[in-house]
Parts: structure tokens; C-alpha cells; sequence
């Protein structure tokens, strides 16, 4: 295995990728319980709100944030010329990663140990 | 091409509409039950907005599933099926989310 | 390293396989010792030829041009006749020589290119000249010379290729040293096909399998930059007709004075 930030930052993405897939589905039937009436979507959003679900909602919020930020760092590549300084953005990318997840992950542990 | 630009396209609108759907929907955390989104909803701008995000993300996620799948030269030869698998698991969604959408 | 008198004494593990007798790759220390100067090529001469005969690799010009040498020195890919020994120990001052990964080992260090070849002729990686071609020198501005000149640097030691992450994947990917050339190709004044060049990359293990992991700029030992190559020719495969339109309406005067100076991509950026 040729390991760089490169490898790290495709490593990443793919799982990240891959596991949001699998909750958007989730998600879709979750949502979706509106079509059972208002009282299923409440029965599986209670379900949801228990505070195990609360704090893997931050492990999402990370998922998302990750791969969303990965994405920009990809699509400026596209774009303009920046192989250069390839090592820079995947650690800026970490660094603004993980300041996104800490403004949001706070309220949301907040709430969570309400 | 096709599938690269259509994930590529996918990835600037989800970044546009995920960031709002975070921004509105999910903040500050709170509990969410059904009045919460159908005061939201009752707008007919945020249901075509949504639809619009359903469409990007089910674009963005189907196409980047097809990507890992076919990526692995095991399962390349099956690309021309999972392309449909694709197109038809993308069409069920897409009516099963705006019926939700429509619901509320 | 230990040190003998002056000269420090290093160890080396080789990892050894033998398909016909051993099941799996294992790794076999020996000691050398590290004069200054002494690359790891000549430090693989000396093993076998003075500790163990049966030792394979692969080299030929010792002066880092045919690309034959290319290995896994700890973990990075090189060249290892330009690669003095000391420079790349490890911390506990060990050098660990690995083949080229995700390749088929033919003995020890030496693996099957075969694929790696395939997918280099599938680029026509000759130029395609105009029909009717002028019976004088061709001209090119400094900036279309420049255009090419990192891309022709490409010694084909395979080293971008085996340590690309979607190689790794799946071998039906092109890779980055074909991908490479045919940008050199398609960027050449002189070439008359590049529309079919860029057609032909318009696939999904043409120019689209890239993950832009950019592990192919850390590996190529000439500090080529195969990525950047890929993101051109992904713009230019979408306007491939128009790209081809320029290059005949260029090539109607190939023989004469250059006063055109257009921006170039430049292509390097490797370390
Ligand atoms: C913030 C918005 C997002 C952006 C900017 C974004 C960007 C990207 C980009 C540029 C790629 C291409 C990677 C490549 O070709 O190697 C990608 C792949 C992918 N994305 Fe997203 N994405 C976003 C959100 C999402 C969401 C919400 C999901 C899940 C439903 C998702 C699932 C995937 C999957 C499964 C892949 C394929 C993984 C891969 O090719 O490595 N993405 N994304
Ligand atoms: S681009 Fe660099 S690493 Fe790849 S084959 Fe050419 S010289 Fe070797
Ligand atoms: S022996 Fe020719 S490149 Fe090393």
C-alpha cells in the first residue's frame, strides 16, 4: 500500500461516502413514516431522539462535514493548479473539518445530555 | 463522462442545499416533531427546494455508489446492469421522497 | 548503523519470493556496509554477488534513465541506482527493498509489467503527423516546447503506476503513465489525431477512473506530475472538436516563424 495524505483523504471519502449513502436511506424512511400519519414519523423520530442516536448524529455531522469539505478541496483541483500544494490543503481541510464539527457537534452533545 | 459530470454537478448543488437543509432544518438541535416541519413545508418554495436537493443528493449518491462498485475490476463486468440498477433504484426513491415531501 | 572502523555497516531486508517454492513473499536481512556514496543498486550487486547468488532484480543503465530499477526503498517508490544508501534508512537505520506493489512478483524484486504495457500502447503513444507534411523543420514557440518538456521526461519505470490506488483496484484503469503520454501526445503541435486521442480516453477506465489521490506525483522519481496531465485532459476531452478545429488551423503553419506565444500549462510541481 502506497500511503500519503493522498491515500489517507481517498480512504476517508470512500467511507465516509459510503456510509452517508447508507443513511440516506435511513434517513428517507424515517421521514417517510409521514406517509403512515403523523403518528408514525413521531414514533420514529422519538425513536431517534434517544441520546445514543443523539451523540452518533455527531459521528454523521463529521461524515458529512469531512466529505463535504474533501469535496471542495477535489473540485478546486479541478479547476485550478494546485498538485503543489496537495499535502497543505488535505491538512486544511482536516483543520477546517474539524472546527465545523466542533461548532456543531457542542449543542448538539448539549442537547443530548439534557 | 456522463456519470463523472453528473457527480460532479451533484457535489456543488448538495453543497449549496446540505448546508441550508443543516443550517434550517437541523439548527439549533432540537426535537423535531411534525409541526416543526409542516410549518416549514406549508411554504411551496420549500417543497420545490427540497425536491431539488432530493434530486442532487439521490444523483450524487447513486452515482458515487456505481463509482466504488465499479472501481473494483471483480465487479466491473456488471456495470452495465448496476448502471440500471442504478436508474431504477434512482426513479423509486425519487417518487417515494417527493411523496413524503408532498405529504406534509 | 553500526560502525566498523570508519565505515558504518547497514542492514538490509530484501523481500524474497520464489514462486516455485515459497507460498508467500518473506523478508531476508543482510549487512553491508555504507561508505559514502555506495547507492543501493551497488549494494544489491554486493549481496549477490558476494553473500547471495540468487538475490533477482531487475537494472540496466545505472544513471536513472531506463527506468528498469524502480523499487520500494521503506515505503516510497525509487530509482535505486540514484539513490544513495544512507540517505533513506529508516530510524532504526535499516533499509527495507520491496518490488513494485500491486503487481505480479516474478522472483524477488522483479514483477510482471505486462499490464502496465498493455495500457501504454493502447495511447498510440507515437506521433500521428499531418498528411501532407512540409519539407522543412517544423516550428513550435518556447511556450508549446514547454507545454511538453516535463511530460517527456517519463522514463516508463512504472513507479506513478504501481503506487496509483485505483491500479490497486482494478488493472482494466489506464494509469498514469499512459495518461501522461497521451497528454504529451495530444498536446503536440505536430500531432494530427488528438480528437481521436481524447475520444478514446472519454471512458470509465479512461480519463474519469482517477481519484485524484495524487499518489502518482509522490511516487515518479523524475518529479513528473501525472495528475495535473489528467485534470487538462479531462477539459479537453469535453471539447475535444474544437480542440482538434485549433490544432489543424495550427498545423497549416507548422513550417512557418512562431509569433504565437500562448500560455502553457506548466507541468511540474512534483518534489
Ligand atoms: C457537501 C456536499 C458534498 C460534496 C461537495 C461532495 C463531493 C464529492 C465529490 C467531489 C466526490 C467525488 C470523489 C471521487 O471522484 O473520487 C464525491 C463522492 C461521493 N460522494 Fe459526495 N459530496 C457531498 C455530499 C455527499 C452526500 C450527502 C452523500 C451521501 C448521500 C455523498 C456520497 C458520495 C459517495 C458515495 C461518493 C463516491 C465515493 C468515491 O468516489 O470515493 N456525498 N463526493
Ligand atoms: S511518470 Fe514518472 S513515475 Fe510514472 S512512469 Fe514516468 S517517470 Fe516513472
Ligand atoms: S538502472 Fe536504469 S534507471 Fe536505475
Amino acid at each position: 500500500m502506497y500511503r500519503s495524505t493522498g491515500f489517507i483523504a481517498f480512504v476517508l471519502r470512500r467511507l465516509t461516502g459510503v456510509a452517508l449513502v447508507i443513511y440516506l436511506l435511513l434517513h428517507m424512511w424515517v421521514i417517510g413514516g409521514i406517509n403512515g400519519g403523523a403518528e408514525t414519523f413521531n414514533e420514529r423520530m422519538e425513536f431517534l431522539g434517544k441520546p445514543f442516536f443523539r451523540l452518533l448524529e455527531i459521528g454523521l455531522l463529521a461524515a458529512v462535514v469531512y466529505h463535504g469539505v474533501d469535496g471542495i478541496r477535489l473540485l478546486i483541483g479541478h479547476y485550478f493548479q494546485v498538485t503543489e500544494y496537495r499535502r497543505g490543503l488535505f491538512y486544511a481541510v482536516i483543520v477546517v473539518s474539524g472546527i465545523l464539527v466542533i461548532a456543531g457537534g457542542v449543542p448538539i452533545l448539549l442537547f443530548a445530555l439534557e | 463522462m456522463r456519470i463523472f459530470l453528473m457527480q460532479r454537478w451533484s457535489a456543488v448543488a448538495l453543497l449549496v442545499f446540505l448546508t441550508l437543509h443543516m443550517v434550517v432544518v437541523h439548527y439549533p438541535p432540537g426535537h423535531i416533531d411534525v409541526s416543526r416541519v409542516l410549518e416549514r413545508l406549508d411554504n411551496p418554495l420549500w417543497k420545490a427546494i427540497d425536491i431539488a436537493f432530493l434530486v442532487a443528493v439521490l444523483t450524487h449518491a447513486l452515482t458515487g455508489a456505481y463509482m466504488v462498485i465499479t472501481d473494483v475490476q471483480r465487479f466491473n463486468v456488471y456495470k452495465r446492469a448496476l448502471a440500471w440498477v442504478g436508474v431504477v433504484a434512482g426513479v423509486l426513491l425519487f417518487i417515494y421522497g417527493t411523496q413524503t415531501i408532498l405529504a406534509f | 548503523m553500526a560502525t566498523n572502523g570508519s565505515v558504518p555497516t547497514v542492514t538490509i531486508r530484501i523481500q524474497r519470493f520464489n514462486p516455485d517454492v515459497d507460498k508467500k513473499p518473506y523478508l531476508q536481512e543482510f549487512q553491508v556496509k555504507a561508505p559514502p556514496g555506495k547507492t543501493i543498486l551497488d549494494a544489491l550487486h554486493e549481496i549477490k554477488e558476494e553473500q547471495d547468488g540468487s538475490v533477482t532484480f531487475r537494472r540496466s543503465c545505472r544513471h536513472a534513465i531506463c527506468g528498469s530499477c524502480a523499487m520500494n526503498v521503506n515505503g516510497k517508490h525509487m530509482l535505486v541506482c540514484d539513490a544513495p544508501l544512507r540517505e533513506h534508512l529508516d530510524r532504526k537505520g535499516v533499509l527495507t527493498l520491496r518490488p513494485l506493489a500491486y503487481l505480479p512478483i516474478i522472483k524477488d524484486l522483479v514483477v510482471d509489467r505486462s499490464s502496465f504495457w498493455e495500457q501504454y500502447q493502447r495511447v498510440k503513444p507515437w506521433l500521428i503527423p499531418p498528411e501532407n507534411i512540409p519539407e522543412k523543420e517544423f516550428r513550435m514557440s518556447p511556450a508549446e516546447v514547454a507545454a511538453l518538456r516535463d511530460a517527456e521526461h517519463c522514463i516508463m519505470c512504472g513507479a506513478c503506476y504501481s503506487s496509483c490506488q485505483v491500479i490497486a483496484l482494478t488493472k482494466q484503469y489506464i494509469g498514469p503513465h499512459a495518461l501522461l503520454k497521451a497528454f504529451l501526445r495530444v498536446l503536440d503541435p505536430r500531432d494530427s489525431a488528438p480528437a481521436a486521442r481524447l475520444a478514446d480516453l472519454d471512458r470509465g477506465d479512461g480519463v474519469y477512473r482517477c481519484h485524484t489521490i495524487f499518489n502518482c506525483i509522490d511516487a515518479c522519481p523524475k518529479g513528473l506530475n501525472p495528475t495535473e496531465a489528467i485534470e487538462t485532459l479531462r477539459k479537453l476531452v469535453i471539447k475535444r472538436q474544437a480542440f482538434e478545429a485549433a490544432r489543424a488551423e495550427r498545423q497549416r503553419r507548422l513550417d512557418q516563424p512562431i509569433e504565437v506565444v500562448g500560455e502553457a500549462p506548466a507541468l511540474s510541481g512534483g518534489e
